[in-house]
């Protein structure tokens, strides 16, 4: 039981953090489609077909609504689906962070030293996290039943808890996949690895939807399983057998994690990599790229960089891919037309990909500022601050490069994703405005550096605790701009948003004034966090 | 700069930083000459590592002044760092930089190093830099940090527990590595739990106890006294009664 309560002591804050963003996110999703729904039948069912009208555009990531017209198909798609991807991430952090994070820090040698099995250390971890999981499930049902309170409407408690296991279901496979896969491969590479894997499963269900040549091979997708059930709309389904599966999966991963765990040695992969042979050397590296300013972040970097250049290279070159299939979608229901035509006559191809390409990208540009936020809080934690401090350079000079280095970086990621976008576009016979698309790729830089300015203020303040507020300012700034029109928000507060403020660069071009917010936010924040890092103490 | 403090590498006056509940530094009055080897020994919290980051200016003092010849530790910090070698209490991470990257990256924010002093130290202590930093043994990543610290020969060494990690050889090489570098003219303030390791290098030391500076002796080989005497008669007694003493 101790080493259970150990791995949740260790894991408290992700617990907190995703169980109040799963209850304020359903609670907001629930409330806010009373706000927007409309009241009368006919209402109701118009703003159905328009959810229908945007679900086509998201097919290739979730699953076509049930009875979007009613609270629970609504909750179900805007709500729930995104919170399951939320919950897989959490997870993937969470087992390679366990599986090989803490073994860097020696906290798994230290449990180890205790009469503890590798085993009954794995099992323990992964209760600890079974526990947390149901603990953010339950709030995201809370925060349903809440919001239907708000709407005077009850619903079947059965379907609502159908949709809290499934949820601890998927959490728990993408949890027991991620931590064997962090047994067999390098510990820097275990996150990226596992991440890897459960990106791929995720497409390879996803893409299932729209390309036939895939559906053979979705059984062996966790999400595949997920997918079969849609428990709160009426008329909704639980398919128990998908979710036994989904149990399994869990069970004989986390079985599968523990026995590598125990073929293998501490510190290294069950899959063995030969070491490299070098010659000793004493001298210190000839490389100039260290020597300068900027230079010497974006080089270190160098590997993320080809990595986030090719992942969002691959998913621009898939989305043109889609989008042909996903207007075909759209074309072919005639109750979608009225709809459409307002897109038709402004191109609907360039509104297609502007919608859901750049949405996808806004989400990981704000995920790569946060990367480099957490990479800069762990500097902080680790030493490397107080090291580079210890050198005759200015406390602002390492605020102002940190920035500097993350500009380059998306600038490289735009500059790369948005040419293939563009030659991509190009071969499917999609005529883009090559202007409005560079702009459009420009705008993701300072849309990263609006995060950054405000994880950098954050770094500066409390740099343990960064990462989570970073990550709960990009999610209040996604709800503030999803409920906007909900809540009728005003304008001033929808303008705190960086999704607000990007707009729709695409189809109608860059907004001057936005792009001037935004430049003044991230300006705003590196000033403030320039200030703050001079008056802080640095130093664990 | 302050004419009278010119010759003191040290000098705090006052200097507290307070962390409440008792904890921190308080009202440290110290000097340090030039070319002095000054040794400061205390008990785990006592304050020593609160000490050098308020000199490397890490943290700032909630009260009084310290000066690294004749510079605010605070207001003139790059100045000062320009003069200074560090070793930290806990050697910062690297991942999976090689050795000579790390280096190359700190020394290119001193404008570069020589890599003929870099090579020489690194040969005298057997550091293989071509090795990524977390394949480091926790002796091999100690001999690094001195290797960043002593690399661009600084005139003044500040060094927070330099030889733990070391073996006793690496100990005895890094002894005659100080006295080079004294002899050559630099200052070394070096903060230490082993009472023969000061002893045997240090000219003077400083004994902190609860973040005051309790007491400063000279360690002259003729009239040297018995540090564990001195050390024992501050902090043996305050482990049987510690009540008492706070009071």
């Amino acid at each position: 039981m101790i080493p259970v309560l150990f791995g949740l002591r260790l894991g408290r804050w992700g617990m907190i953090g995703f169980a109040a963003a799963a209850f304020l996110s359903i609670l907001a999703q629930t409330a806010g489609f009373y706000q927007i729904a409309g009241h009368s039948p006919s209402a109701r069912a118009a703003f159905g077909a328009s959810m229908s009208a945007l679900a086509a555009q998201f097919v290739a990531l979730f699953p076509t609504p049930i009875r979007p017209d009613t609270v629970g198909g609504f909750v179900e798609f805007r709500g729930i689906h995104p919170l399951g991807i939320l919950l897989c991430v959490w997870a993937l952090v969470s087992a390679t962070g366990f599986a090989r994070g803490d073994e860097e820090r020696g906290i798994v040698e230290a449990s180890l030293a205790t009469p503890t099995s590798r085993a009954a250390l794995v099992a323990s971890r992964a209760a600890a996290f079974t526990i947390a999981i149901a603990v953010a499930s339950l709030a995201a049902c809370a925060g349903y039943l809440a919001g239907l309170a708000i709407g005077h409407e009850t619903a079947e408690l059965r379907g609502v808890l159908e949709d809290g296991v499934l949820l601890v279901a998927l959490g728990l496979a993408c949890y027991a996949l991620s931590i064997f896969v962090a047994q067999l491969v390098p510990g820097r590479a275990a996150t990226a690895a596992a991440g890897g894997l459960l990106l791929g499963l995720f497409l390879l269900n996803s893409l299932s939807r729209v390309l036939q040549s895939l559906v053979a091979w979705r059984w062996l997708s966790p999400f595949r399983y997920y997918d079969l059930s849609q428990p709160l709309p009426p008329g909704g389904t639980f398919d128990a057998r998908g979710f036994l599966i989904l149990v399994a999966i869990a069970v004989v991963g986390t079985a599968a994690a523990a026995l590598a765990f125990t073929r293998r040695d501490l510190g290294s992969s069950l899959i063995p990599f030969p070491a490299r042979h070098r010659p000793v050397s004493f001298a210190p590296s000839a490389n100039t790229l260290w020597r300068v300013p900027v230079v010497r972040g974006v080089y270190e970097r160098r590997l993320g960089i080809v990595a986030w250049s090719a992942g969002m290279s691959l998913l621009a070159f898939m989305f043109v891919l889609l989008t042909r299939t996903i207007v075909n979608v759209l074309l072919s229901v005639p109750s979608l037309l009225p709809y459409l035509s307002v897109f038709v006559h402004q191109q609907i191809y360039p509104a297609v990909l502007g919608y859901t390409w750049l949405n996808v990208a806004q989400l990981l540009f704000a995920a790569l500022a946060i990367t480099h936020v957490a990479r800069w809080s762990a500097e902080d934690v680790d030493g490397r601050l107080e090291m580079t401090l210890s050198q005759p350079f200015p406390r602002a000079a390492v605020v102002v490069e940190r920035m500097a280095v993350l500009t380059v970086i998306a600038l490289v990621v735009s500059a790369i994703s948005g040419t293939v976008l563009f030659v991509q576009s190009h071969i499917q016979g999609i005529d883009l405005n090559a202007g409005r698309l560079a702009a459009a790729s420009l705008m993701l830089v300072p849309f990263a550096l609006v995060f950054a300015g405000a994880g950098a203020v954050l770094a500066a303040v409390n740099p343990r605790a960064a990462v989570g507020l970073l990550g709960a300012f990009a999610f209040a700034s996604y709800l503030d701009i999803e409920l906007a029109t909900s809540f009728r928000l005003p304008l001033w507060l929808q303008d705190l948003s960086a999704f607000k403020l990007f707009g729709t660069p695409l189809l109608t071009g860059v907004d001057g004034r936005s792009l001037a917010l935004m430049v003044l936010l991230a300006m705003l924040g590196l000033g403030s966090s320039i200030l703050l890092m001079q008056k802080r103490d640095v130093g664990r | 700069m302050l004419p009278e403090m010119a010759a003191a590498a040290i000098r705090t006056s006052k200097l507290t930083k307070d962390y409440g509940a008792g904890r921190g530094v308080f009202d440290l009055d110290l000097q340090v000459s030039a070319q002095e080897v000054f040794g400061y020994l205390g008990p785990n919290g006592a304050g020593k590592t609160t000490t050098i980051r308020l000199l490397m200016g890490m943290i700032r003092p909630t009260g009084g002044s310290a000066y690294i010849f004749g510079l605010d530790c605070a207001r003139d910090a790059v100045d000062v760092k320009r003069r200074v070698g560090y070793i930290p209490g806990d050697v910062p991470q690297f991942g999976s930089l090689t050795g000579s990257e790390v280096v190359t990256y700190l020394g290119g924010m001193r404008g570069g190093v020589d890599p003929r002093r870099v090579r020489s130290l690194c040969e005298r202590f057997e550091l293989d830099l071509g090795r990524r930093f977390r394949e480091y043994s926790s002796g091999n990543k100690q001999k690094l940090a001195i290797v960043l610290a002593f690399m661009h020969q600084p005139d003044l060494l500040i060094l927070d527990e330099p030889t733990s990690g070391l073996d006793p050889l690496n100990r005895q090489e890094f002894y005659t590595l100080l006295r080079e570098t004294r002899d050559h003219g630099a200052t070394v303030f070096l903060s230490s739990h082993i009472l023969s390791e000061v002893e045997h290098i240090c000219d003077r030391v400083g004994i902190i106890r609860d973040g005051r500076l309790v007491h400063i002796a000279e360690l002259d080989e003729a009239t040297a006294p018995n540090l564990e005497e001195i050390f024992l008669s501050y902090f043996s007694e305050s482990r049987t009664k510690p009540k008492l003493l706070r009071s």
